[in-house]
């Protein structure tokens, strides 16, 4: 058995060489083709090593289909060409027997059976096998319609924010993620494959980026009116820089940063008396019934990818967000003066760690 | 078992016409609402199904009219929700399974050589079922409160927490309701088709179309009682709050994907078969040749409609099961290549063999061919759980499953259609608008599937209703949505071919394809009563081998072929060998299947409306109407009171120990079994997996109580032996006293788990466990409660003398629901209280 | 009772259903106790495939390809000694049993090299 083992892993080996030759003549001819206009969400344009797998699969896959599917489609079109010659009944039953056996029979078995050795190892790489030393652990939780991340492993204490997900590059993360309401599917694209967010388990699936960068997420299974803005921000830093930027979400940090600014009082006070029952900001208030946004100001889109994060952009999501985004969770705004707002946006913009 | 071979001297077709019409004809005016009919009952299946074909079209068009271009504000997202919801649901229950039972109805019987289904009336209610229960559901759209969960209905999302309105009431609602459609025709499918057939025709004799009715049926169901099981657990936790699939009461959403995918995997291959069916009918007669292989495609049939129960979960790869169960399934996946390319080459070597011809039937099946093997391709490619992990709930998905269903489903469907027009109507369509027809259809769905696959390859997931520009998505939408415009145009000049072939079409000769199967010795249209006299056919290909056979028919030289008596008469036969056993008496029309579906309709709505009151006295109803209806048979005035055949025939089946009635009971308990063990599974697994689950360390249940009522069951249950027993042996001594004596004991075991359930205190709304308990007790209580109804009608009949020794066919059947009942007592006993006892929570 | 014997002999069509249905029950036990064995008690996952529950679980599969492959064989054998449609039933009851055992190896295969419950 353990022989077998090696066999196998000998011969994911020989795979993966020859289908990364494969997969560099596809990328060229992507490249110059359709894949041109392939924006952050391609799983054609992959960014790690699952991702990269899966995409060659998929062109020796395509290739072998568009084989046998030209092959299947000239032979019937051909039948309707061919000259009919007189058989006796023992001649067409070899023939009958030829064509079901070879076609119907050796011809699946031997594709699928090619397919399963490509695909089995390729799914074992998505694993979260134990690897000999500590693998980053990053909890993401859905919510109808936003992500909360959760780093617990941050040194100095967990670290929690929502709608962006950071992880280091180059190191393979665990990806724990479950759901608060009802069924989401975390899936970066250009990484790998997707995982559901179940309420009451937690599924895992580990990831790696190959480089820094920023990559697209949306949630994939489909949770209700606003399934379509649920983006989440993915972007993957050095080593050093994640690090870094855990150290300055450390809650005291976080706290220091909201209450920094004495012009910002008054805006402090409001945010304290309405949007502290579902939203928390470090320093000033915990609940956890909306996205937290002690960082909000650094991150890059509003409301799940619905407005890009700009000067102003906060005011103009508050006094608008229920045309936005309809039927998203929070309450509309029209009773809160225009000054309010945006003394509440001014401020929390300012939350820039 | 005798084979009757008649020398009748040909008679006037005409008379012989008049004289059965007498019997068989439809009524006019407000009685064709009592029609039991195959012939027209499928015609109306049909045309219903097409009519919700154009609704679900009409919503697909809006559909990609939203999402042609990016940040389109066409519809809401609420209303795009519903639409994309509705589109999936009308066309997979209310067009795909529908239309083709239709088919089905209409054409076995004709194929088989009968006069109609085994169980006319349940066809009728089949139909009353489909039609309310689709009025009901697409009612939804017109006040805006269609369902919005996805046409899967995931839970929690459609939950009452998240769904507080009436859209997924709607839904399982409606969708149960019309589900009581597929069941009464998979029934009486099944036992037509193995009872039923013409003398001779052996079980390896049938026309190949026949199979693949077997097995859809079979498959129908096997298949559908997970998925009613599912939907009474969602509508009781919706509605009563029973935590079934709510986490926090120990329940577990993926309990609702197990059971829906158990029945929707399934589904595809109940859709893709008969339409397969139909392209094993067609091949042969455009090739002129018999189909290579028959024994191959029996083979590929069979294999089908086992592994395609086996591959459920290849749609919850990304639910988080371990990943070597993932194997198993993605292994079974890819097993169903087999028997699909078995298919595809036996009707590659019937072409090769064959001189194939291309009409416009055969267009349609090459159009299939093509946009199958693309689909059949993808499927393989999805069944490998890495790439399903990228792909799945993407616009890739949303391709594939449209090149299987509509590629596997909608061409051959049109392609049989067209072949089968000129027996609709008697008139042939026209080639030209066809032609245009097809090529518009087929190029418009390429334009439209084929670049999807790329839009999903490039991340765009299913359901969202606009996307931002930048993703490189735009074009490829704009192109999809092209399409799928060039594709209504398609189906509009389609419509628009059959409509005016009806006024305008050639007439068409008779046989004008040169068939080989029986339902061409029809007329054209065909008669209510389908055949003058009934022939013995030995062959596959009865009309190839004896082309005179539709004149000898029509002759009436051969069975069957007086009417003096005034009954519905047609062959019963021997499922193997096709040997004349019995002749079946069919009822004529009655108001009680319109009846009955109205009061399950009044059911169904007041549940919606939550008037549970009315809801109660309707299902009462219902079931007065169809014990009412089970009434008129045996030796009931309206049924058959005298049971004189002519010298030489075989008796009538109420007459036997073996009539059709006890295979439809067979088979009914066939589903209501898959029903209990989708329950058990449900049990087990939430017992098993659920995160939360809780069990007290007491079972509830009073063990002494539930076993005394089950020897009460056994014991009514000996009692309905002995007496058949008896009959058996001409001997009604004693029959009524034992019918009566196993209602009591019936009533007894009702009794006592009543007694049970109310002295168990179950919290249903606070624990699963308690619920799903219940929902154990309330089936038990049905069966039981049932059980002794029947028992007591049965003992009244004795006193009216429509059973006895003379009748004795009925208290058979009632014993096989005994038999039934009792073993799921005895089954339900061991798993709710004695299991748990000795494992322990 | 003659009905039930004719119905076990193998030319008797109910044998299409056989194969496949030893393969359904087979298939709902492995899978069955897949699940169960991984919720009472799961390996440590550095144990690979190498676990009692794939071993049994083999075992099992083992067992089954023997018993459809002899049934297999005995149809195969009994196709030959008949005509027409007892030979009809027997064949493709043969070729069904063959499928079975092959769809049970086919299936049972990743069992060899993943670990049972990740």
């Amino acid at each position: 058995m353990r022989e077998r083992f090696l066999h196998h892993a000998a011969l994911a080996c020989i795979q993966r060489a020859a289908l990364r030759r494969v997969n560099r003549l596809m990328v060229i001819l992507v490249a110059l083709g359709l894949a041109g206009c392939a924006g952050d969400r391609s799983i054609l344009d992959p960014a790690g090593q699952a991702a990269r797998d899966v995409v060659l699969i998929w062109w020796v896959m395509l290739t072998f289909a568009t084989v046998v599917f030209i092959a299947v489609i000239s032979l019937w079109l051909y039948t309707f060409k061919r000259k009919y010659h007189e058989r006796t009944p023992q001649q067409e039953r070899k023939i009958a027997r030829r064509w079901v056996i070879g076609g119907g029979i050796l011809l699946p078995v031997f594709s699928v059976s090619a397919l399963l050795m490509f695909g089995v190892p390729a799914g074992k790489r998505m694993l979260p096998l134990p690897l000999g030393h500590p693998v980053e652990v990053i909890e993401v939780i859905g919510h109808q319609w936003w992500w909360e991340v959760r780093y617990p492993g941050a040194e100095g204490g967990e670290v929690v924010t929502s709608n962006q997900l950071v992880l280091p590059a180059g190191e393979p993360v665990d990806f724990h993620v479950t759901s608060a309401d009802v069924i989401h599917a975390f899936w970066i694209p250009r990484l790998g494959g997707k995982i559901d967010m179940l309420p009451g388990r937690v599924n895992v699936i580990r990831l790696e980026a190959d480089e820094p960068g920023v990559y697209g997420a949306q949630c994939a299974e489909f949770c209700g009116a606003q399934h379509t803005h649920m983006d989440l921000h993915v972007e993957a830093l050095e080593r050093e820089a994640f690090e870094a930027w855990l150290e300055d979400r450390q809650a005291e940090r976080l706290a220091e940063l909201a209450l920094a600014n004495d012009e910002f009082a008054q805006a402090r006070d409001t945010f304290s008396s309405s949007c502290a029952v579902c939203h928390s900001v470090a320093g000033i208030s915990s609940s956890a019934i909306g996205p937290d946004l002690s960082d909000i100001g650094a991150r890059h889109t509003l409301g799940a990818g619905v407005l890009p994060m700009e000067e102003g952009a906060i005011q103009y999501w508050l006094e608008n967000h229920q045309t936005l985004k309809p039927s998203n969770k929070m309450p509309s705004h029209d009773y809160m003066e225009t000054a309010t707002l945006e003394s509440l946006g001014a401020w929390l913009e300012s939350l820039t760690p | 078992m005798t084979t009757i071979n008649r020398e009748v001297t040909p008679q006037d077709p005409q008379d012989l016409h008049s004289d059965l019409h007498e019997v068989w004809g439809n009524p006019r005016g407000l009685k064709a609402f009592t029609i039991v009919n195959h012939t027209t009952l499928g015609l109306r299946f049909m045309v219903t199904g097409m009519a919700f074909f154009l609704i679900g079209g009409i919503l697909a068009m809006l559909i990609r009219t939203q999402i042609a271009t990016p940040d389109q504000n066409f519809m809401t997202p609420e209303i795009y929700s519903q639409v994309t919801t509705m589109h999936g649901t009308v066309m997979m229950f209310l067009f795909a399974i529908p239309i083709l039972e239709g088919l089905a109805i209409y054409m076995i019987p004709k194929m088989i050589g009968a006069r109609d289904l085994v169980c006319p009336r349940l066809t009728a209610l089949g139909y009353w079922c489909y039609l309310f229960g689709g009025i009901i559901l697409c009612f939804s759209m017109v006040i805006e409160m269609a369902p919005d969960s996805g046409w899967f209905m995931y839970t929690p999302l459609s939950s009452s927490e998240y769904s507080p309105g009436l859209g997924s009431d709607f839904w399982l609602l409606g969708i149960t309701f019309v589900e009581i459609s597929a069941l009464s025709a998979g029934v009486e499918l099944v036992v037509s088709i193995l009872r039923t057939r013409t003398q001779g025709m052996a079980l390896h004799k049938m026309p190949i179309f026949a199979w693949y009715i077997l097995a859809m049926a079979l498959m129908i169901v096997v298949g559908f009682p997970p998925l009613i099981l599912g939907s009474i657990l969602l509508e009781l936790e919706r509605a009563v709050g029973m935590p079934f699939f709510d986490i926090a009461g120990g329940g577990d959403p993926l309990l609702w994907q197990h059971l829906f995918w158990l029945f929707g995997h399934p589904e595809v291959y109940i859709i893709f078969l008969p339409a397969a069916g139909i392209v094993s009918t067609l091949i042969p007669v455009f090739a002129g040749r018999p189909l290579v292989g028959y024994g191959w495609v029996v083979f590929a049939i069979t294999v089908m409609g086992f592994i395609s129960f086996g591959l459920w979960v290849h749609h919850m790869f990304t639910v988080g099961i371990p990943q070597l169960a993932q194997a198993f399934f993605s292994a079974a996946s890819m097993l169903v290549a087999i028997p699909t390319a078995i298919q595809v080459f036996v009707w590659l070597a019937t072409l090769w063999l064959g001189k194939p011809k291309m009409k416009l039937p055969m267009l349609w099946i090459v159009g299939f061919l093509v946009i199958f093997v693309c689909g059949g391709l993808t499927g393989v490619m999805l069944a490998l759980v890495p790439f399903n992990w990228q792909v799945h709930d993407t616009h890739f998905v949303v391709a594939h499953m449209h090149y299987v269903l509509v590629g596997g489903m909608l061409f051959p469907l049109m392609a049989g259609i067209y072949y089968w027009l000129p027996l609709f109507s008697g008139r042939m369509p026209s080639e030209t608008i066809g032609k245009w027809g097809f090529w518009l259809v087929f190029g418009g769905f390429n334009a439209t599937f084929l670049i999807m696959h790329w839009t999903g390859l490039l991340g765009m997931p299913r359901r969202v209703y606009t996307y931002d520009t930048g993703f490189g998505w735009d074009i490829f939408n704009l192109l999809s949505s092209v399409g799928s415009f060039v594709m209504s145009a398609g189906f509009a000049m389609v419509i628009i071919d059959i409509a005016l072939h009806f006024r305008y079409g050639k007439p068409a000769k008779h046989n004008p394809w040169n068939a080989d199967t029986l339902e061409w010795a029809n007329s054209m249209p065909p008669s209510a009563y389908n055949f003058v006299s009934l022939p013995v056919v030995e062959t596959r290909h009865p009309l190839w081998d004896n082309p005179d056979l539709p004149r000898t028919m029509r002759e009436g030289q051969h069975g069957l072929p007086t009417i003096s008596h005034g009954r519905r008469e047609m062959w019963g036969t021997d499922p193997l060998t096709g040997k004349l056993r019995e002749i079946i008496h069919l009822p004529g029309n009655s108001w009680w299947p319109l009846f009955a579906a109205l009061a399950l309709a009044v059911v169904c709505i007041s549940l919606l409306l939550r008037w549970y009151p009315v809801a109660g006295i309707g299902v009462v109803i219902a079931v007065g109407f169809i014990l009412r209806w089970s009434w008129e048979n045996g030796a009931h005035p309206k049924a058959a009171p005298d049971a004189h055949v002519k010298a030489g025939d075989p008796p009538l089946h109420s007459r036997t120990m073996d009539g059709p009635g006890l295979w439809a009971m067979t088979t009914a308990m066939i589903a209501n079994g898959s029903f209990f063990l989708s329950y058990l599974f449900g049990w087990f697994y939430l017992w098993t997996v659920s995160p939360e689950w809780r069990m007290p360390d007491e079972s509830p249940l009073s063990l002494i109580g539930l076993c005394v009522a089950g020897v009460a069951a056994i014991l009514g249950w000996g009692l309905l032996e002995k007496a058949v027993r008896g009959l058996r042996e001409k001997n009604d001594k004693g029959l009524a006293f034992n019918l009566y004596g196993a209602a009591m004991l019936g009533a007894v075991q009702f009794g006592l788990v009543l007694w049970v359930l109310l002295n168990a205190n179950l919290a249903v709304t606070e624990t699963t466990h308690d619920a799903i308990i219940m929902v154990g007790l309330a089936y038990a209580l049905l069966h039981s409660g049932l059980g002794a109804v029947m028992a007591l009608l049965q003992g009244m009949r004795v006193g009216y003398r429509f059973v006895g020794a003379h009748a004795p066919f009925e208290p058979l059947v009632v014993t096989y629901f005994w038999r039934y009942s009792v073993l799921v007592f005895w089954m339900l006993i061991v798993a709710l209280d004695i299991l748990p006892r000795v494992i322990g929570s | 009772m003659k009905a039930m014997t004719q119905r076990l002999h193998l030319t008797h069509p109910g044998h299409f259903v056989g194969g496949l249905t030893l393969w359904s029950i087979w298939f709902v036990a492995v899978y069955g106790g897949l699940s169960v064995a991984c919720a009472v008690a799961t390996p440590d996952a550095g144990q690979g495939a190498f676990t009692p529950i794939n071993a049994s679980l083999l075992l099992v599969s083992l067992f089954t390809v023997v018993l459809i492959a002899a049934l297999a064989w005995a149809c195969f054998k009994e196709a030959k000694r008949h005509q027409a449609r007892r030979h009809f039933n027997a064949k493709v009851s043969a070729w069904l049993y063959l499928f079975s055992a092959l769809a049970v190896v086919f299936v049972a295969a990743p069992m060899v090299g993943l670990p049972p419950c990740l």
